[in-house]
């Protein structure tokens, strides 16, 4: 008998602002679905542990899907993109996830992203609060300058390399080996894609004097911020989810940026919490 | 420092690497030359294809010969070497964002050079730091 994992791709065709998009994407799992986002020049391996993770699957279908650039994500179908510079915008960004979840015809998905996909679940609850049963920003942040940087596609340096080894370290040195690199060789698949990811990470998302405006009865907001984060620390996450009004924020300890792939039976602790948080909110919310 | 102690952490530092099983590994082509400036001692290694080839301590004027250089507070430089450090002393990126590391001279090297003194740079917490 083969050992087959309970997990399945697929791909689905959609359109974003123009360009065609054949995204590729792995789910598990029946319930309110949980749609996940990977971490900048990264995949939907990351989730892989949530993924096969029978106590979460049993209540939520868990989707994770490749951006397009990304994994199995072709770039888009129907233009020259090797004529142009990849820069990732917040518009470009929104209407991907939003035409993804349309096309999968998805209801009150819960969407949960890390890094840039944290940084875009800030920007859905504001632009698309009633679309969403909610939003789980992972190692968020209202602004996070400081890594649009050009070492990622340097010539002169092996880009897979820097790419991968540049972020060793927004991971905690006490995360399982195995775990961390892991994480290490999917960043040295993606480096073509990560500058330009950057470019929303830190160039245009940029949420200061606007989180006022994020509906929290509409759209519940659960931060989750580990204290190895260099980028984004449990100060910029706290911070950002005060001016929220409802917001919670949780701060992991022991854990990096990339808590669901470098240490998932500890990230998968407080994403319970999270979990129950949103739930008690939408509870509230239909009583 | 005593010449017996640093000479001792030079042998102590020469052996983790060139024993190092993912530097020895992944290092045929890590060749080049750094400092570390730990505030109260200066160390210059110089690397030839994944060996340690050469350890200066407080080097003089005219052995100034490093590519890069990572200069920080000794007691920065005491929480790199700590078997888990404690958030934002777990890395030269970290501690270059977050604390007082500052990273100088041709950072294309350094980058280039990335994984191995990653690797490398993460044995201080095996083999201490002289300050």
């Amino acid at each position: 008998m083969a050992n087959f994992s309970p997990v399945t791709g697929r791909y689905v065709t959609i359109d974003v602002m123009g360009d065609e998009c054949k995204v590729f994407f792995l789910e598990n799992g029946e319930g309110q679905p949980l749609v996940c986002q990977h971490t900048a020049g990264c995949h939907n391996h990351q989730w892989r542990d949530l993924l096969e993770d029978e106590e979460i699957t049993k209540n939520y279908r868990v989707i994770a899907y490749d951006l397009a650039r990304h994994g199995k994500s072709d770039p888009p179908k129907n233009k020259e993109w090797w004529k142009e510079e990849y820069k990732l915008t917040a518009d470009y960004y929104t209407e991907f996830i939003t035409a993804f979840c349309d096309a999968l015809e998805l209801e009150a998905p819960i969407f949960m992203g890390s890094s840039f996909g944290g940084n875009v679940a800030l920007q859905l609850a504001l632009r698309h609060p009633d679309r969403f049963g909610g939003v789980i920003p992972v190692e968020a942040a209202d602004y996070s300058p400081g890594f649009f940087l050009d070492w990622w596609q340097h010539p002169h340096a092996n880009a897979a390399q820097v790419c991968a080894s540049g972020v060793w370290d927004l991971m905690a040195p006490q995360s399982p080996d195995e775990d961390r690199w892991a994480t290490w060789f999917y960043y040295t698949q993606g480096s073509e894609a990560f500058k330009g990811d950057l470019y929303f990470y830190s160039v245009d998302h940029d949420l200061r004097g606007k989180l006022d405006q994020i509906d929290t009865e509409k759209c519940p907001v659960v931060m989750m911020t580990g204290d190895y984060d260099y980028l984004t620390t449990p100060e910029d996450g706290q911070r950002t989810a005060k001016q929220i009004k409802g917001a919670e924020f949780i701060e992991m300890n022991g854990i990096g940026h990339f808590p669901m792939s470098e240490n998932y039976p500890l990230f998968k602790e407080y994403l319970e919490q999270a979990l129950q948080k949103i739930e008690s909110k939408a509870g509230a919310r239909t009583a | 420092m005593a010449v017996e102690t640093a000479q001792a952490w030079i042998d102590e530092f020469r052996r983790a690497t060139d024993e190092d099983e993912e530097i020895q590994a992944h290092g045929k082509f890590y060749s080049c030359s750094f400092l570390l400036d730990m505030e109260e001692h200066e160390v210059q290694v110089f690397m030839h294809r994944g060996k340690v080839e050469e350890v200066l301590v407080d080097p003089g004027p005219l052995d100034e010969r490093y590519q890069f250089a990572l200069r920080a507070r000794a007691e920065t430089w005491r929480k790199f070497a700590e078997e888990t450090p404690e958030p934002m002393y777990h890395g030269i990126w970290s501690a270059s964002f977050q604390k007082d590391l500052s990273l100088e001279g041709d950072l294309l090297v350094l980058m280039q050079n990335l994984r191995c003194f990653t690797r490398q740079f993460e044995l201080l917490r095996k083999t201490g730091v002289p300050v």
